[in-house]
């Protein structure tokens, strides 16, 4: 066990405690514990933002996916950040002037409350829920690695830990947290990134050359693998990606951490310049490893291959570079790293239990602001165990699709829904959610029927859907479905949900209400 | 409410091209991997920098310059607009 490693990551989470306790202090309402009031100016929450994409496993998952492949490393990270724009120009703005804790607020602005919360709620937990199976696997495996502590106990560290923050911090612990981890990842793989050029003297060109004669596949890390085959999957996995960052609950929701749309811009402005900035690093600390850490023995196991696998490439190269102490320190980070997105993923997921269904689904004739407030508390403790128990139920299963599977669920029925509401005057309460519900189906049902399921996790020969990525066909299936539903309604509802329209429309471009609307 | 039709059109005016930049710049990047990955791996002038490499890294600049771009545009055409209404 690294002693500087351990130092350390007590040092972040007696930093994290007293900055949990201090934001307890003030959470007096639901306004401060699920948004921080407001208050998050546009720099921070940009940074906070960076900090839910930078999560551990974009982290070492890239840059270990560069080491092993090269080029195709970067297509993911391509992916992940085109999203961005798209939240820029189609959602962020109206999404600030329309909504106060969650994304439905939103999508069920001129809708019948109870269908589209449900709905958007069963959304909201099936991308969070997935999203944290898949990190609090990640996390056992790599403390396990790291600090040498049994998985399960691990598991029980980081669940534990972030049941903490999220109940007494609210928004405003979490938010911290996820400030302080981006600032010291963003730190870290800058540190790693010098130190590797400057063996090179900063010459890129050397650098690559060098990282070719090193690597077994030569030259070929330059271009693209295997990552994708056939223009299908590409243009499936393009959009997924494209849109499914915007349908995410947990960055959705950093959007109403800010005071308007003029804040809710600039956000994501710094958001896709850090992440840019951090993908980046994440190529040049991947083709690092391959010439300091692929041709070092300490690195590799007898048989081949490296010591815990690839995705230790970045943690190995903080070694390479800057001994046991830059090694302490990234270990610490990719710790801190997951506490922060975890919380982030388990408040979004009681926001969607307390705000939209217990508040708006089961009580909503008797609204009680206190009573709210202490069930999304409720809710929060259920999902953080939840996560640790179902951490570690799929400890030995393969998780591979789940992020996967997360996007695609976010961008075939949270963005088309949003989308949908924000821009089409003719989405009715019907259409939504019948539209939403078979898109959710579809979707689930795709990825359980393609390869990444059928044959890697129920080892059938052949899947009975050929492609990877549902996305393509999910997408098109949930606004073929909304679109057609909702054309053909002729519900007295229907009339009520069009004549909404206009009303919305001019609130989402003008932010005139907005105030009003925050203090509720 | 107020008219804010002039508003609509300058974010159309706004957003349609950017969102096209975004669109069109991205699908050719995953257009080329899929069916002219040789061209990617062609060596860029004289280095060991391949196409794909700068391709890749120009894009990520793209996508940061359409965010700039549109708050820039945003702050100067948008606002002003949106403040003569909600005054």
């Amino acid at each position: 066990m690294n002693i500087i490693a351990v130092s350390l990551f007590l040092l972040f989470v007696f930093v994290t405690l007293y900055i949990t306790y201090w934001a307890a202090k003030q959470i007096s309402n639901r306004d401060s514990f699920y948004t921080a009031g407001g208050n998050i100016s546009g720099f921070q929450n940009g940074l906070a933002i960076s900090g839910d994409f930078m999560s551990a496993a974009s982290f070492l998952g890239i840059s270990g996916l560069v080491f092993a492949t090269g080029f195709d490393g970067l297509i993911y990270s391509i992916g992940f950040l085109v999203g961005w724009p798209i939240v820029l120009l189609l959602i962020a703005e109206p999404l600030r002037n329309l909504g106060k804790y969650t994304f439905a607020d939103v999508a069920s602005y001129r809708l019948q409350q109870r269908p589209i919360r449900t709905l958007s709620a069963l959304g909201s937990l099936a991308t969070v829920s997935l999203y944290l199976i898949a990190q609090m696997v990640g996390a056992g495996k790599l403390i396990q690695i790291l600090f040498g502590l049994p998985y399960d106990l691990a598991v029980y560290i980081v669940g534990g830990l972030m049941i903490l923050y999220v109940t007494f911090g609210g928004m405003i612990a979490t938010t911290w947290v996820q400030i302080i981890k981006a600032v010291l990842l963003l730190f870290g793989a800058t540190l790693i990134s010098i130190l590797v050029l400057y063996q090179f003297n900063f010459n890129l060109n050397q650098f690559f050359s060098t990282a070719v004669q090193n690597h077994e596949l030569g030259s070929k890390i330059l271009n693209p693998g295997g990552l994708i085959k056939d223009p299908i999957s590409a243009i499936s996995l393009g959009l997924a990606l494209m849109f499914g960052t915007a349908g995410l609950p947990h960055i959705l929701m950093r959007f109403f951490t800010v005071k308007d749309s003029i804040q809710a811009r600039k956000s994501v402005v710094y958001a896709t310049g850090f992440i840019g900035y951090f993908y980046i690093l994440t190529f040049i600390i991947g083709f690092g490893a391959i010439i300091l850490v692929g041709s070092n023995t300490d690195y590799l196991k007898p048989n081949g291959g490296l010591i815990g696998n690839n995705n230790m490439a970045a943690i190995h190269l903080a070694h390479a570079v800057g001994g046991d102490v830059l090694l302490g320190f990234i270990s610490a980070v990719a710790f801190a790293t997951i506490l922060a997105v975890v919380s982030g993923l388990t408040l979004a997921g009681a926001s969607a239990i307390s705000h939209d269904i217990y508040a708006n689904v089961i009580n909503s004739s008797n609204k009680n602001e206190k009573k709210e407030l202490f069930v999304s508390r409720i809710a929060t403790i259920f999902l953080g165990i939840l996560a640790i128990f179902l951490g570690i139920i799929f400890e030995k299963q393969n998780i591979a699709f789940m992020v996967g599977l997360a996007f695609a669920i976010a961008a075939s029925t949270n963005f088309p829904i949003i989308f949908l509401s924000m821009f089409w005057k003719n989405l009715t309460t019907r259409g939504a959610f019948l539209g939403g519900l078979i898109g959710l189906l579809v979707t689930i049902a795709l990825v359980i029927l393609s390869p990444v399921v059928w044959v890697d996790v129920f080892h059938f020969t052949e899947a009975i859907f050929p492609y990877k990525y549902p996305a393509l066909f999910s997408m098109t299936t949930t606004f073929f479905f909304v679109i057609f539903i909702s054309l053909s309604d002729r519900s007295s509802q229907a009339i009520k949900d069009k004549k909404g329209f206009q009303e919305q429309f001019y609130r989402s471009i003008t932010g005139i209400g907005i105030e009003e609307g925050k203090k509720h | 409410m107020k008219d804010i039709s002039h508003l609509i059109s300058i974010k159309k005016k706004m957003v349609v091209p950017l969102l096209f930049i975004i669109m069109f710049s991205y699908f050719l990047f995953i257009t080329c991997i899929a069916y002219f990955p040789e061209f990617l791996g062609q060596q860029f002038f004289n280095s060991t920098i391949s196409y794909g490499i700068v391709f890749g890294f120009l894009l990520i600049l793209i996508i940061f310059i359409v965010t700039l771009v549109y708050v820039f545009l945003s702050n100067k055409y948008l606002e002003p607009e949106i403040k003569k209404i909600t005054s």
